[in-house]
């Protein structure tokens, strides 16, 4: 997996400036995928546009390639003519999110409530503007943000969570958790909804271990950012199968695409379990 | 018999109203679009409220008719509901009504609109019927409200309240423990009265939380470090040590 910027692309050979500060080389082929805001060409690859590059399972080189995407996740708090002002928490910023015509009849079928209170998640593409929707990532939520479920109190770890897992901004290889403590140095959020998911209270630099259920893949992940907006989310994942409610985990980009998922889709449906003890 | 019956849906239909009014009252529905607003609920309630207290002093048919119109209205709204919004719940109980809108709702409507129409002629009001009551009226009343209990999900998010009133303990891993609790937990316990007299300091370097257990580290004079695991479950102490190099 490679993320960065592009420095120089042919039809045979991606070069990119990784997020570490290094150079990637990625062979391409005829077979590689690119996402432009939808199905892109290998002219969508100029210099200075930012990447996320898969490799193939089966052949060298790249798989997947996708340019200059975002998302933007939370709770509508303006609407305008053709556009959403959103509030991502406490973490991330409060963004506006030009939705053009073009994505407004997608976007609306899976969001039916553009209101403000309602929850939204859009797939996006990056413009000097700020964020222009390209499709919805998941449909929305049946519920307003300030009234989703909650699991009950005395509700049970399970040894392997069962939901859904979805992506968001982040640098690395990593994940957002949505029930980060909120005391001393573990990173959570005193406000953050406990979710519709019992899941264990952790801590930034906490490992779980994420398995995608529909590509059969499995890794680590190490959680480096609080996921507290996630938690509002008791929606389901129907990538493959109808997932149980919830949002298990949100993923960067690279950690995503490299489990399997395909970011322009939104989610996948994952397990995750915690073994205690492991912290990077 | 027939006469019995009617009264029956009389009295019925007024407790249903008062309590829907109650709920709506005590426990608002959390606040939402259209009729989901606050002040519509209020409005509601208070509507409800006045046919439930009429239903029970007198036997004039206009309000028998307004409460077989008013069943009538809110049986199509909760099919609505259950075709646009079914996660919204209905709110026909307050906040006691936030499960998914289905079948069981619409039919329980649809039941009680027939009860309606059935004690539009029936002749005696709510409370004429109660001190005239019969055996037959006892039994039919019991079996209504049994059925309206089996088609009502109010029910089991009432007890669960009573229940989450009790505050049973949430799981180690789920259960919010204060660091108050922690250090004090940590300051009583015998591992900490081994080491601390080797801490460098009183201020701890790290502090984190791992599901049932709370991390709690504190450098040692001799360039090392020690880890303090404190339980975090609600009647469990327990505090563990461990001594690491600094490398690790």
């Amino acid at each position: 997996m490679v993320a960065g910027v592009v420095v120089d692309a042919s039809p045979h050979l991606l070069v990119v400036a990784t997020e570490g500060g290094g150079e990637a080389r990625v062979a391409m082929s005829e077979g590689t995928r690119v996402w432009d805001g939808g199905r892109g060409s290998f002219a969508a690859l100029a210099p200075g546009r930012a990447v996320v590059v898969r490799h193939g399972m089966e052949r060298p080189g790249a798989d997947r390639v996708w340019v200059d995407i975002t998302r933007v996740i939370g709770t509508i708090t303006a609407v305008g003519r053709a556009s959403v002002d959103v509030d991502q928490g406490p973490h991330r910023e409060a963004v506006t999110v030009e939705i053009p015509p073009k994505a407004m009849t997608a976007v609306l079928v899976r969001h039916p409530r553009l209101e403000p209170g309602h929850l939204v998640d859009v797939i996006c593409a990056v413009t000097p503007d700020g964020p222009r929707a390209v499709a919805p990532g998941t449909s929305q939520p049946g519920h307003r943000a300030d009234a989703s479920p909650q699991a009950p109190v005395d509700a049970r770890v399970a040894d392997v969570s069962h939901g859904s897992a979805t992506w968001f901004d982040g640098p690395g290889f990593g994940a957002a958790y949505p029930a980060l403590d909120g005391e001393g140095d573990a990173g959570g959020c005193a406000d953050a909804p406990p979710g519709c998911v019992p899941l264990p209270l952790l801590s930034l630099g906490s490992v779980v271990t994420v398995g995608n259920e529909c590509a059969k893949r499995t890794a680590e992940v190490t959680v480096v950012a609080c996921g507290c907006v996630a938690a509002r989310y008791c929606d389901r994942c129907v990538q493959c199968g109808t997932s149980p409610r919830g949002r298990l985990v949100e993923l960067t980009p690279v950690a995503f695409a490299a489990l399997g998922g395909e970011l322009e889709r939104g989610c996948f449906n994952a397990a995750l379990r915690h073994d205690p003890g492991v912290r990077a | 018999m027939i006469a019995a019956v009617q009264n029956t849906q009389v009295l019925l239909l007024a407790g249903v109203l008062l309590a829907a009014c109650l709920a709506k009252l005590v426990l608002p529905a959390p606040a939402g679009p259209g009729l989901r607003g606050r002040r519509a609920g209020v409005a509601v309630a208070v509507g409800e409220g006045t046919l439930g207290v009429a239903l029970l002093v007198t036997s004039h048919l206009s309000v028998r008719l307004a409460t077989s119109v008013a069943f009538a209205a809110a049986t199509w709204i909760v099919g609505e509901l259950r075709t646009r919004r079914p996660d919204d719940g209905c709110g026909c109980f307050g906040a006691l009504s936030t499960h998914r809108v289905d079948r069981r709702s619409v039919l329980r409507g649809a039941l009680f609109t027939a009860a309606a129409l059935a004690a539009l002629t029936a002749p005696h009001a709510g409370v004429a019927a109660l001190r005239n009551g019969t055996l037959l009226m006892g039994c039919v009343l019991a079996l209504e409200l049994a059925v309206f209990g089996m088609l009502s999900p109010e029910l089991s998010s009432f007890l669960d309240r009573r229940r989450l009133r009790r505050r049973p303990d949430p799981p180690c891993e789920r259960r919010h423990s204060p660091l108050d609790e922690t250090y004090r937990r940590l300051r009583s316990s015998a591992a900490w009265t081994t080491h601390e007299a080797a801490l460098a300091g009183a201020e701890p370097l790290d502090v984190w939380r791992e599901g049932c257990w709370r991390f709690v580290v504190y450098a040692l004079d001799d360039e090392r470090e020690v880890v303090f695991a404190v339980s975090t479950a609600a009647r469990d102490a327990t505090v563990r040590a461990a001594v690491i190099a600094t490398d690790d």
